[in-house]
C-alpha cells in the first residue's frame, strides 16, 4: 500500500516547533520535542561515552558488528515506511537512519574505522550529527515494519531503540516520557498518570456503579487480592481514559469467576523506557514483577496496550528471572482462551457497524496475537472487514514508539506518521476501528479527527463489554424486579 | 602474457581463494561467536526458532517478497543472483579446473544454459546498475561499492562471455582470459572485507536481530555504574 506526499502545507504545519528561539538557542538543539535542559558541553565527546557504556554492558555490539558487514544500500526499506512514503525525504529512509548511527559505530568503535579515521583525520562525530539523530530518531515511529523488508536483515527499529538509548544518556529525550517515567519511578503516585490510590478507588467503584446500572450485574474491580491468578497491569490512562476496555475486562472475568486483582501498590502497566531508555525499561518492568510477587500473584495481566504488553512479555524474562519469571499475557489472549472454552458468550445482534481491526505493531510485529482478537470479534460483530496488509505486516497508527505521548508534535503524527493508516482506514469504509492499545487509541482517535474520517475508535474489551451475555445467575435485575413488583402493586 | 595469466590461474588465484574462504570463515564465526556471547549474557534464553526460521527463509526463496514492493528491481535481483551464483560455481569448464587442481568435481551446467545465464547475469547486473542510479532513494543511500561491485562483477562474466563464445586472436583470447581471472581474484579478496559478505551471514541475520533484543539483566546499575551515574535521578 502506498500513500501520497504531503502538500507543502501540510509539511509546514507538520515540522512546525513550537519550542521558544531562545529556548532552541540555550539548548543547542534544534528539534521539534520539549527537551528539558541538560549539560551540553562537550555533547560529541559524551556521546561517544555513553555509546561505549551501553556497548560493554549490552548486547548491541555483535548485531552492530552483523550491521556494517551486511548493509546492502538497497533501500527496499523506503517502499513499506510511511514515514518516507509521506515525506518523501531521503532522510527519512529507515537504512539512513540506520547509517547515522552506523557510521560513528564504524568509525569510532571499529579497528578499521578507527584507523581510517585516523591517517584521514576525518568522520569524527560532530555536534551537527547529534542534532540529526535527535531529529531523525524521533521521527520514526519504531513500528519496525522496514525491518520485514530488509533483504540483510538488519532490524532498522533496533537501531533507533539504540540511538534513543544513547542520547537519552546525554540528556536528549523527548520531555513528556522523561516526566512520566520520573513519576513513575520516583514520584508519589507511581503511575505515569499520576493518579493517586484514592482516585484509583474512588474511579473504579463508580465504574461498577455504573456497571451495575448498565447490566444489573455485580462486576467488580478486585483490589489487592492475594493469590490471584491474574494481576491486572492495563496502561494508566485507562482508568482516565478507556473506562469501557476496563470494563470489559472486568466483565469477562466476572462471567468466568476466575480470580483477578489491581494492585495499589503499583498498577501502571506503561514503560516508556522501551522507547527511550533501556534502563528505565529494566527499572519499570521490575516494579511490574515486583507488585506481582508482593500480591503472590500466579501470572501477570496486561491490558490492552502494546508497548506494555511487548515490555512485560519479552523483558519481565530479561530482568526478572529468565525461565522462572512469572508468566505475562495479554488480556486477548485471555478472553479468547475463555471464550473458546465456552466460558464467555457474546450476542452477535448488538454491533452491527462495518468493524475492521488494527494490529498494535508491538503486539503483531513478532507474530504474537494475531488472529486471537479477530476470531473474537467474528464471532459478534457480523460486518467484520480486513483491512490489509494486517498481521505482522500492518501499518503503524503512526503515533508509536512514544511519538503518540509527545502532545506537541500532534500535526506531525496525524500528517505525516498517520498518513497511510490513515488512507487504509479510509479505504476499509470501517465505522468502528478496534486498536487494542492505549497508545494507538489515541493516536488513531487524533487522526480521524485531524482527518475527517468518520470512525469511531474503541477497544477490544469495549465492544465485548456491549455483547457479552451473563448467565442468570449473575443478573440481579430480575430479583430487584420480582422483589419490587409486589411494592408497586 | 602467458607468464601472467599461469600466475593469476595458479599461486594467485589459490592465494585470492584462500583469503575468500579464510575470510569468510572468520566473519561466520566472528558472527556466530558474537551471537553466542549475547546469547549467554541474556536474561532470557527463550528463542522463537519458527519466526527465526520461516523469516529466514522467506529471503531465500523471496518468491512472495517479489509483488510487494519494487517487483522490477526484484524479480533483476533474483535472476542476478541465480547466474552470479550458478555460472562460476557448475560452469563445464571451471568444474574441469577443479577437476584437474584438487580431484574433485560436481555437475556442470549445460552448455546453453551457461550461455543464456551469462547474458542475463550480464544484463540484469547492468540493470541492476542503471535501476540503483535511476532510483532516487537508492542513488541517495549508495557509497562508492554500490556502483563498483556491479562493474567489478560484470568483468569476468564479459570476458569469460568472449573467451568461450566469440572467435578471437589467440592473443586477444589470453589477455581476456587474463582479465577475467584477475577480476575473479580481485573479487575473491573483497568478498570478506565488503557487503558481499552477506553470501555467508545472511542466514544468522535473523538469530542475530532476535538475540539483540535479549538484553542482559542488570544493564541499568552497570551502565550506571560505567557512567558515574549511581543514584543520578531519573
Amino acid at each position: 500500500m502506498k500513500t501520497t506526499l504531503i502538500t507543502d502545507e501540510e509539511r509546514q504545519k507538520a515540522f512546525k516547533s513550537i519550542r521558544k528561539p531562545e529556548v532552541i538557542e540555550r539548548q543547542k538543539l534544534d528539534v521539534r520535542f520539549h527537551i528539558e535542559d541538560f549539560n551540553i558541553s562537550e555533547r560529541p565527546r559524551r556521546f561517544l561515552e555513553a555509546f561505549a557504556a551501553i556497548l560493554k554492558n549490552s548486547n548491541y555490539k555483535m548485531a552492530l558488528d552483523h550491521f556494517i558487514r551486511m548493509s546492502a544500500k538497497c533501500s527496499r526499506c523506503a517502499t513499506t515506511c510511511q514515514v518516507y512514503q509521506a515525506t518523501g525525504d531521503l532522510k527519512d529512509i529507515p537504512c539512513y537512519r540506520s547509517e547515522l548511527l552506523l557510521s560513528i559505530y564504524r568509525r569510532h568503535f571499529t579497528i578499521g574505522g578507527l584507523v581510517k579515521g585516523r591517517l584521514l583525520g576525518s568522520g569524527y562525530l560532530t555536534d551537527d550529527k547529534i542534532q540529526e539523530m535527535a531529529e531523525s530518531f524521533w521521527n520514526c515511529t519504531a513500528c519496525r515494519r522496514c525491518s520485514l523488508e530488509c533483504p540483510s536483515g538488519i532490524d532498522h527499529g533496533l537501531i533507533t531503540h539504540l540511538g534513543r538509548y544513547i542520547l537519552s544518556e546525554i540528556g536528549i529525550s523527548p520531555r513528556a516520557l522523561v516526566v512520566s517515567t520520573r513519576e513513575q519511578l520516583e514520584g508519589v503516585t507511581k503511575n505515569t498518570s499520576a493518579i493517586p490510590v484514592p482516585a484509583l478507588k474512588d474511579t473504579l467503584e463508580f465504574l461498577e456503579d455504573d456497571m451495575f446500572e448498565e447490566k444489573y450485574v455485580r462486576i467488580k474491580f478486585p483490589i489487592d487480592v492475594e493469590n490471584a491468578d491474574y494481576v491486572f497491569f492495563p496502561a494508566v490512562s485507562d482508568f482516565l481514559m478507556e473506562a469501557e476496555s476496563l470494563m470489559g475486562t472486568a466483565a469477562v472475568f466476572t462471567a468466568t469467576g476466575d480470580s483477578w486483582t489491581i494492585g495499589t501498590g503499583y498498577f501502571d502497566g506503561i514503560n516508556y523506557g522501551l522507547f527511550y531508555s533501556d534502563r528505565m525499561l529494566e527499572r519499570v518492568v521490575k516494579k511490574v514483577d515486583a507488585e506481582t510477587k508482593r500480591l503472590k500473584g500466579k501470572s501477570i495481566l496486561i491490558g490492552e496496550c502494546g508497548h506494555a504488553s511487548r515490555s512485560a512479555k519479552y523483558f519481565i524474562p530479561t530482568y526478572c528471572g529468565g525461565k522462572d519469571a512469572l508468566p505475562v499475557i495479554n488480556i486477548m489472549e485471555y478472553t479468547h482462551k475463555v471464550w473458546k472454552e465456552g466460558r464467555l458468550k457474546l450476542d452477535p445482534n448488538v454491533v452491527t457497524e462495518k468493524v475492521a481491526y488494527h494490529d498494535p505493531c508491538n503486539i503483531a510485529r513478532q507474530r504474537w496475537i494475531i488472529e486471537k482478537p479477530r476470531e473474537l470479534l467474528k464471532a459478534f460483530c457480523k460486518n467484520y472487514v480486513e483491512m490489509t496488509p494486517s498481521g505482522d505486516k500492518n501499518i503503524c497508527c503512526g503515533g508509536g514508539g512514544g511519538t503518540v505521548s509527545i502532545d506537541e508534535i500532534r500535526p506531525y503524527r496525524t500528517t505525516v506518521g498517520g498518513k497511510l493508516k490513515a488512507d487504509q482506514i479510509r479505504k476499509s469504509g470501517c465505522e468502528i476501528l478496534v486498536a487494542p492499545c492505549a497508545n494507538c487509541k489515541k493516536q488513531l482517535r487524533e487522526l480521524v479527527e485531524d482527518q475527517g474520517i468518520e470512525c469511531q475508535v474503541v477497544g477490544l474489551h469495549d465492544l465485548i463489554y456491549k455483547a457479552i451475555i451473563f448467565d442468570d445467575s449473575h443478573i440481579e435485575k430480575k430479583v430487584a424486579q420480582s422483589e419490587s413488583l409486589p411494592e408497586e402493586k | 602474457m602467458e607468464f601472467w595469466l599461469d600466475l593469476a590461474k595458479g599461486p594467485f588465484f589459490r592465494l585470492c581463494f584462500a583469503i575468500m574462504v579464510l575470510g569468510l570463515i572468520r566473519i561466520f564465526l566472528l558472527d556466530i561467536w558474537g551471537a553466542f556471547k549475547a546469547y549467554r549474557k541474556a536474561g532470557d534464553k527463550t528463542m522463537p526458532w519458527k519466526l527465526v526460521l520461516s523469516r529466514g527463509l522467506e529471503w531465500f526463496f523471496p518468491v512472495n517478497r517479489v509483488a510487494r514492493n519494487r517487483p522490477v528491481y526484484s524479480i533483476f535481483s533474483i535472476l542476478f543472483h541465480i547466474g552470479l551464483l550458478l555460472v562460476p560455481i557448475f560452469l563445464f569448464a571451471h568444474v574441469k579446473l577443479w577437476e584437474e587442481s584438487i580431484g574433485a568435481s560436481w555437475i556442470t551446467l549445460p552448455y546453453d544454459w551457461a550461455y543464456w545465464l551469462t547474458i542475463s547475469t550480464i544484463v540484469f547486473a547492468i540493470a541492476l546498475l542503471i535501476g540503483r542510479m535511476l532510483n532516487r532513494s537508492s542513488s541517495f543511500l549508495s557509497r562508492k561499492q554500490d556502483y563498483l561491485w556491479p562493474v567489478l562483477l560484470l568483468i569476468p562474466f564479459f570476458t569469460g562471455f568472449i573467451c568461450a563464445h566469440i572467435n578471437i586472436s589467440p592473443d586477444s583470447y589470453q589477455f581476456f582470459m587474463l582479465m577475467h581471472v584477475l577480476s575473479a581474484d580481485l573479487i575473491f579478496v573483497l568478498i570478506p572485507f565488503t557487503k558481499i559478505a552477506h553470501c555467508v551471514l545472511m542466514p544468522l541475520s535473523q538469530v542475530v536481530c532476535t538475540i539483540a533484543w535479549k538484553f542482559p539483566p542488570e544493564t541499568d546499575e552497570a551502565v550506571c555504574s560505567t557512567l558515574n551515574k549511581k543514584g543520578a535521578p531519573v
